[in-house]
């Protein structure tokens, strides 16, 4: 049985160019059977490229892409057969109704597991019977979704799957991620959300300009991380920029905002400890700044007091921790 | 043209919900639409301008061409009105649309009814309509009768519908919310049919409204082609130049002018039936560009069985619009008595072009297939080329071999030719080839937005 240890996703030296755009540069990705990978990366990155590669829904420019060990390009009926996609963008016919295009769709591949397809309609919370004009962006995703999920596969591609849902929704959403990675399918997850990806994913592929930056466990990735610390209350906040270890010092009134590197942290603590301090909050290395950093290295010369352009939709619960 | 113009501004922008960032502003509720009555009343008041400026242009007497104008532009208004009432009943500017479009269309129909009922005058040349005329607004508008006796007080019904169908709209409009509808949106199905869970169910769902469309056309035609040949016969046989036209637009015509005419619109629906298969293919295209095929095809079902199933449906509606057209001008033919062979026999007749349609299906196909950001233009590009060079390359004096490019020229022209089996089977094999190479380069192409 080498299939066990084959991996489910294997690209190499991916390239896809449009034209003069090159939408993917040299990609290299590989998915472990029963992983949940996270493709993270900014708009324009290459990730729905990459995930229209691996669905033989476009030819590589260069490189090769292996899914079940086929070449999807060649192959692609063989392929899909086992795989359950969810575009980026999810458009649908505008007559049909929701309930017609779940039907539509699992049809296409063999039926629905009515059990599954009723429990997401409720877990979803949605409307089957109205027609797919009426839908908003989220209810699109969920008919996407829906689909997808309404039938066993071995290898779930999900491009951005969770942007237009509620917190509510989202969180049906990673309940069915969990639910198929229990029963032992691979997920590849594509976002540029990335607490979503941190809480759902075992292992991280960080994509920039159609080539990956970056790819490792969550644990491998972190340990590049600097500290994020907040503090308030200086007495002479001015004087942090010059302690060893820190990185990035903005300074407002009495309170100051920079990153520690890890092997410094004691020092740093110990440099910071002094009696008028109002307030101390200290984030944790999120992959979010990990993000962040291989974004803007690109671009250079984004550090803009902690704010960032284009953050875009990332507003989390977590965008006062999404600091340089 | 007056009833799209309405629905656009009114129920249309809700959709889209630019209303709501209009109904944010410190302006009456109705603002939208009476601006757009307005507007559509203006709008006809310029056509009637131009439609009576174009008849005395023409050479036709001063007054009734202004009656004849007043007659347009009061009948448009009044459907601008019913536009109006249709698009804040109905949830949708599709659905407003639909029924402002069927409403017109019932207008025409109830009138050429009433025409057809009516007496003829001795010269042929006026109709005293029945009373069934004056049942639709268009009726109204033709009772003004602009150039014989000019009665303008007729005009008064459409102005005063239009008024009440007005006032009307705005009352509906000042009572509900932004994007509510007396009629709500109506229900899909829960769940696919089992024909909705194939390729083929989806290429037939999406194409079957446009086939009807086709259907109501091609029915039309095939009565006309009935009902009219052998009044149309009749007056042609007394004008000799009109009667050689005829005769060298369709080869052969030396049998009966009823079979000329009754061929020459069958072959008009033989364009009809090319053009719904056209369209049937091309809904791969709007799939395409518009991101749905790519959740498609991510499907384990190849692209060729995607193809496949649209040319399936394409064939399907060609076959439908030929038979009937034929079906109708058989029938027309029976219901005006003066049928003189079989009428059954239009059937084929019309089928019998409906190889050259599936050629013009597999055109698009290929187009698609090759260079799917051309395709709409190329397939529409070669239908409008092969009418010009096949129906009127005779006229023109084109080459014989440029003639020839055209599949129309190998249809075979029922009932004035007999089956041209070879030409049939000719169409049938380059359609097949067709299909073949579309399939050929589908597959080896990237899906493109």
């Amino acid at each position: 049985m080498n299939a066990a240890a084959q991996p489910v996703i294997e690209a190499h030296g991916l390239a896809k160019h449009f034209g003069r755009t090159r939408a993917l540069d040299g990609l290299t990705l590989s998915v472990a059977p029963g992983e949940v990978h996270g493709f993270l990366g900014p708009n324009g990155a290459g990730k729905s490229t990459t995930l229209q590669i691996l669905l033989g829904l476009i030819r590589p420019t260069a490189g090769t892409a292996r899914v079940f060990g086929l070449d999807p390009w060649a192959d692609p009926v063989a392929v899909h057969r086992d795989v359950a996609y969810v575009p980026g963008d999810v458009s649908l016919w505008p007559n049909l109704s929701g309930g017609e295009v779940i039907g539509l769709l699992t049809g296409l591949r063999g039926g629905a597991d009515d059990k599954l397809r009723r429990d997401l309609i409720a877990e979803f919370e949605f409307d089957p019977r109205k027609k797919a004009r009426t839908y908003s962006k989220g209810n699109r995703q969920k008919v996407a979704l829906i689909a997808a999920f309404a039938r066993p596969a071995r290898l779930y591609l999900l491009d951005e799957p969770s942007a237009g849902l509620d917190p509510v929704m989202d969180a049906v959403f990673r309940r069915q991620i969990a639910r198929v990675s229990r029963d032992g399918a691979t997920v590849l997850l594509s976002s540029h959300i990335l607490s979503e990806v941190e809480q759902l994913c075992d292992r991280v592929t960080i994509i920039r300009a159609g080539t990956a930056v970056e790819t490792g466990t969550l644990g491998e990735l972190r340990h590049l991380q600097r500290t994020h610390f907040r503090v308030t209350g200086l007495a002479d906040p001015a004087r942090l920029a010059g302690m060893p270890g820190t990185h990035g010092v903005s300074i407002a009134g009495s309170a100051a905002e920079f990153d520690a590197d890890p092997g410094d942290l004691g020092a740093v603590l110990a440099g910071i400890a002094e009696p008028g301090i109002s307030g101390l909050s200290v984030a944790p290395p999120s992959l979010e700044s990990l993000f962040l950093r291989h974004y803007s290295d690109g671009n250079g010369g984004q550090r803009t007091g902690g704010k960032r352009a284009g953050n875009g939709k990332d507003s989390s619960e977590r965008t006062d921790s999404g600091v340089l | 043209m007056s009833t799209l113009l309405v629905v656009r501004h009114t129920r249309s922008d809700e959709e889209l919900g630019r209303a709501e960032l209009l109904g944010s502003v410190p302006i009456p509720r109705a603002a939208s639409l009476t601006a757009t009555l307005l507007l559509g009343t203006a709008a006809n008041l310029v056509l009637a301008v131009f439609v009576a400026g174009a008849f005395i242009a023409a050479g036709l007497p001063a007054a009734g061409s202004a009656a004849a104008g007043a007659a347009v532009g009061s009948v448009g208004t009044f459907f601008v009105a019913l536009a109006a009432v249709a698009a804040q009943a109905l949830p949708s500017g599709r659905s407003a649309n639909g029924a402002a479009a069927g409403l017109v269309g019932v207008a025409y129909l109830v009138r050429g009814i009433g025409d057809a009922l009516g007496t003829p005058s001795a010269d042929l040349l006026h109709v005293a309509s029945a009373w069934p005329s004056l049942l639709s607004p268009i009726g109204w508008g033709q009772r003004t009768r602009p150039f014989s006796s000019p009665d303008l007080a007729f005009l008064l019904v459409p102005l005063a519908a239009a008024a009440v169908l007005a006032a009307l709209a705005v009352v509906i409009r000042r009572r509900r919310d932004v994007g509510a509808s007396l009629l709500p949106e109506r229900l899909g199905k829960e769940r696919a049919g089992v024909g909705g869970r194939s390729f083929v169910g989806l290429a037939w769902r999406l194409q079957r409204s446009t086939l009807a469309g086709w259907c109501v056309g091609a029915a039309a035609l095939g009565a006309v082609a009935g009902v009219l040949s052998p009044m149309a016969s009749e007056t042609v046989s007394s004008i000799a130049p009109l009667r050689e036209l005829i005769a060298r637009l369709v080869p052969g015509g030396q049998t009966g002018l009823i079979d000329v005419f009754v061929t020459a619109l069958l072959g008009m629906a033989g364009v009809f039936a090319a053009a719904a298969g056209i369209q049937a293919v091309l809904r791969m295209r709007a799939e395409e560009a518009e991101g749905r095929a790519e959740i498609l095809l991510s499907a384990p079902v190849s692209r060729a069985r995607w193809l496949g199933a649209n040319l399936f449906v394409a064939a399907v509606s060609a076959a439908v619009v030929s038979t009937t057209a034929g079906a109708a001008a058989a029938v027309g033919l029976a219901v005006s008595g003066t049928s003189d062979g079989p009428a059954w026999s239009l059937v084929p007749a019309a089928l019998a072009h409906v190889p050259a349609a599936l050629v013009f299906a597999t055109a698009a196909a290929v187009a698609f297939a090759l260079a799917p950001r051309l395709s709409i233009l190329v397939a529409w590009g070669v239908l409008a080329v092969a009418i010009v060079l096949g129906e009127f390359g005779e006229l023109f004096g084109l080459p014989a071999w440029l003639q020839d490019a055209s599949p129309f020229r190998h249809s075979s022209a029922m009932p004035v030719e007999s089956f041209n089996q070879a030409g049939a089977v000719g169409l049938l094999l380059v359609a097949a080839a067709g299909a073949s190479l579309a399939a050929y380069f589908l597959r080896r192409r990237d899906l493109a937005a």
